[in-house]
């Protein structure tokens, strides 16, 4: 590993060997996977997909009601 | 048919689990070829029937490790000289060929080999300055850090001194490593490794025991693709001779103690 003799002033600041600061930086392993969070919409899905299915159910139970009792009537 | 397919997938995920779980140090000597040193004979064009003899003789004689031999015509040149090159990298300059004599071999490079190939973790070896004051003050530094180790037993501490004349060539290869280790009168630790890859060195105020504990863990570490694409290191000039080593003594102490494997 080469390094530039003149990046220094004196001993104290010469730069660390790359390994030693890998090591010091623990990039030498394997990385954790990193966990980003994402946006999750499945349970606003949810309510409206069941909200529509209520509304759709109502709207049926009410015709198939009224078709019956009109049915009835006449 | 399809029982030799899960065989060979069988035996290739092992491979892969192997791959993984080897480390550094055993990685690097099993599978990491030194590289090349050159060796270049520069002269004005003409060279004499005696001096090709000469040279030949060293080159034979040099063969047996990891450093090639070539001759380069220079009109610019005063009078013909050696100069030792490793990747691309100026080393040193010798007049005659007997300045070159022990430039491959010498009984401290076939110590620190034998170490290596009997499956020691590496050789931590501590050039000295020849000022006592300074020498010891790192020494013992050394020997704590080795003694507090999980890992001591497998790690040999050789000393050398860098005005040593037995010696001298494999000093000005440590030396080497890096530009400037000539121009800095401190102790250096250097931690040998693999087929006598010499990592930089640690130096003066630099060789601490936490410094010591980060260098064993990077020789313990398991072998990731990271480290495998950029070794750090200099190869040092040495024999060839790399075939069938011991099993690593890391192994077993990993074995008796898992903990020790993260």
């Amino acid at each position: 590993m080469q390094q530039d003799t003149l990046s220094y002033d004196s001993l104290d600041s010469r730069p660390l060997p790359k390994w030693l600061i890998d090591q010091k930086s623990g990039v030498t392993g394997y990385q954790p996977e990193e966990l980003v969070m994402k946006e999750d919409h499945s349970l606003e899905i949810s309510f409206i997909v069941t909200g529509v299915f209520i509304v759709l159910l109502a709207i049926f139970i009410t015709l198939y009601l009224n078709k019956k009792h009109k049915n009835q009537a006449s | 048919m399809k029982k030799r397919k899960f065989l060979a997938v069988i035996l290739l995920a092992a491979f892969v689990s192997l791959a993984c779980t080897t480390r550094v140090s055993e990685w690097v000597l099993l599978n990491s070829a030194a590289h090349q040193y050159s060796l270049i004979y520069f002269h004005k064009g003409f060279v004499s029937e005696s001096v090709k003899k000469q040279n030949q003789k060293l080159a034979e004689g040099i063969s047996s490790s990891n450093i090639q031999f070539k001759s380069v015509s220079r009109q610019e040149i005063a009078e013909p000289y050696y100069g030792l090159y490793y990747e691309g990298r100026f080393f040193s300059k010798y007049k005659t060929v007997d300045d070159l004599k022990g430039l491959t071999s010498s009984p401290l490079r076939k110590k620190v080999a034998a170490e290596l190939m009997a499956g020691k973790l590496c050789v931590m070896l501590y050039l000295k300055t020849d000022n006592k004051e300074k020498d010891e003050k790192g020494l013992n530094t050394l020997h704590s850090a080795i003694e507090s180790s999980p890992f001591g037993k497998i790690i040999t501490v050789l000393e050398l001194s860098r005005n040593s004349r037995e010696e001298h060539h494999f000093a000005s290869l440590l030396l080497n490593v890096e530009d400037d280790l000539k121009d800095i009168q401190e102790p250096m630790l250097f931690g040998i490794f693999g087929r006598f890859k010499a990592l930089e060195p640690l130096l003066g105020r630099g060789i601490t025991e936490e410094n010591i504990h980060l260098m064993i863990d990077y020789f313990t570490a398991e072998c990731s693709c990271l480290i495998k694409d950029d070794l750090p290191g200099t190869d040092i000039l040495a024999p060839d001779q790399w075939e069938n080593p011991q099993t690593a003594l890391l192994n077993k102490i990993i074995d008796d103690n898992p903990s020790l494997g993260y």
